[in-house]
């Protein structure tokens, strides 16, 4: 309603009661402003076309209500058409989780932890494709088979990598208390790696891949709308012996800073950060580290 | 020179914390800068930074350090990163081998990439966790010797030996700059230098290996 306050938005992604240093919100739902539930089912013609234009205005005044972030994100990241009808999405939805579930089975036929509830923090390759102290069984057995492929042998070098992040995700929020979500996390992930061989994994994507995981129930679902905002950021993880693709992104910062700003600039070249390093994480995980889950949420949507 | 902002302190040392994801950095830098200890920490991405000033041997010494992602394609940023770094202090967990066996790899790194003089602490964290523990301290203990390095085993959950690592690598750096102002006003006066004398290591011309830090 107009003139009815507006609510909290806390309550939709819960903190565990012990975790007190998190950032507080200020992200309110406002009636008339944020896209509400009612004024999200009627953009939709009766074949599912979305007036994306209305839709998109109501998000930029007030954000998104919480309880349908996930199905408004879907097409804010491009994963469908507005002009797509119900059906045709339906169509592309099982599509897209059919080979999500290929992909996934073929990660989990080289390496089992992959789907099974389960992930890893150690290691359990060496670089040069040999059993590590942590090697289980299963990457023994996979290398008495005979040498790794090195698509294979540089996989599983992340692997432990991804489980220290994701254990390291977001805790704070109750919903990474359970099991089955940091396995989720995990598995995306690790599929994700396994189709981005040039991007493969890198810290910080944990970070960018938490909120899909926590909006939409399906994982596949979850996994598409990764892989769709990746399409957009994997540059900045693309790293190579010398550089680190953010970079690229950094020398616009500064070049932007010292044609607007350049009294800051001088200032920052005075303080020894004229490469503007301290900027690498704000523009990686697009300052999710700067807000509070639900503002960076609010911040990514407007 | 760089540091007219803040003439609050009388030395500036930069100090990197290095050492594989998980074992500690971020909390063994809060721990020092803000005596604090986060058990929901999060995975540090590119660089973070923190700093406190503290006295050693009366002056007053400013810490900047710069903490690290540990995975190891993000060392593409590593000359920004060691340039002008004047200690470091190299982390391994003491409950994972692995984080002890990857110590060589991070001092080939340091020695590729930072001044050859720098001042290096070897710190096994998480020695609150003995139970756990994979690596003894004799074995650390017997590295750290072969490497020439300083050792101690700390435990930024319980602020153990924390503030000491910290103290003694700023200690030593603060003897080496001494002692090579000394060598300098020596062998530029040719007579000694009188006790009292402020030495501001940020005008040493001659000593162009101990660059202050960030003086880009």
């Amino acid at each position: 309603m107009w003139g009815a306050p507006a609510e909290p938005a806390d309550s939709y992604y819960e903190v565990r009661p012990e975790c007190t240093d998190v950032p507080v919100t200020k992200f309110k739902i406002k009636p008339g402003k944020t896209l509400s539930v009612r004024k999200w089912q009627t953009s939709f013609a009766p074949d599912g076309q979305l007036d994306i234009g209305k839709t998109l205005n109501r998000i930029h005044r007030g954000g998104i209500h919480p309880t349908i972030r996930g199905e408004v994100w879907e097409f804010l990241l491009g994963c469908f058409d507005p002009k797509s009808t119900y059906e045709e999405r339906e169509q592309l939805r099982q599509q897209r989780r059919e080979q999500y579930q290929k992909w996934k089975n073929d990660c989990r036929e080289i390496f089992p932890v992959v789907g099974s509830g389960q992930f890893i923090t150690a290691p359990v390759i060496t670089e040069d494709g040999g059993d590590g102290p942590n090697s289980t069984e299963i990457v023994q057995e996979l290398i008495n088979r005979g040498p790794l492929d090195k698509k294979i042998i540089d996989w599983l070098l992340l692997l432990h990598q991804i489980g220290l992040d994701v254990k390291r995700t977001d805790r704070s929020l109750v919903f990474y208390e359970k099991q089955e979500n940091l396995s989720k996390l995990w598995d995306i992930l690790a599929v994700y790696a396994w189709i981005d061989t040039d991007v493969g994994y890198c810290q910080g994507m944990s970070d960018l891949c938490s909120p899909m995981i926590i909006l939409l129930d399906d994982e596949a679902d979850s996994f598409w709308c990764f892989e769709r905002l990746m399409r957009r950021l994997r540059g900045n993880f693309r790293c190579t012996e010398s550089s680190v693709g953010v970079e690229t992104q950094l020398s616009h910062l500064a070049a932007v800073t010292q044609v607007i700003d350049p009294k800051l600039h001088q200032h920052l070249e005075t303080l020894g950060g004229g490469d503007y390093l301290f900027a690498v994480r704000m523009l990686m995980v697009l300052f999710r580290r700067e807000f509070s889950f639900c503002d960076s949420l609010y911040l990514w949507e407007v | 020179m760089a540091y007219k902002v803040d003439h609050e302190y009388d030395y500036l040392f930069k100090i990197v914390l290095i050492g594989d994801s998980g074992v500690g950095k971020s909390n063994i830098l809060s721990r020092f800068t803000r005596n604090e200890f986060c058990l929901e920490s999060k995975s540090t991405i590119g660089v973070e930074f923190a700093t406190r000033t503290l006295q050693v041997e009366g002056k007053t010494v400013k810490a900047q350090i710069w903490d690290t992602a540990g995975q190891e394609r993000y060392r593409a940023i590593t000359s920004a990163y060691y340039r002008g770094a004047v200690g470091a202090l190299l982390v391994y967990d003491i409950t994972k081998r692995q984080t002890f066996d990857n110590v060589l790899r991070w001092l080939r790194e340091l020695r590729d990439h930072a001044d050859s003089n720098i001042v290096i602490m070897m710190a096994g964290n998480k020695s609150d966790l003995n139970h756990l523990r994979a690596v003894s301290t004799e074995d650390a203990q017997s590295l750290a010797e072969s490497e020439g390095l300083s050792f101690m085993e700390t435990s930024a959950l319980e602020a153990f030996n924390i503030e000491k690592a910290f103290q003694t690598v700023l200690l030593d750096i603060y003897q080496i700059i001494r002692k090579k102002a000394l060598a300098a006003q020596e062998s530029a006066s040719g007579t000694g230098v009188p006790q009292g004398t402020t030495i501001n290591v940020n005008n040493m011309s001659d000593n162009a290996n101990k660059k202050p830090c960030c003086s880009t």
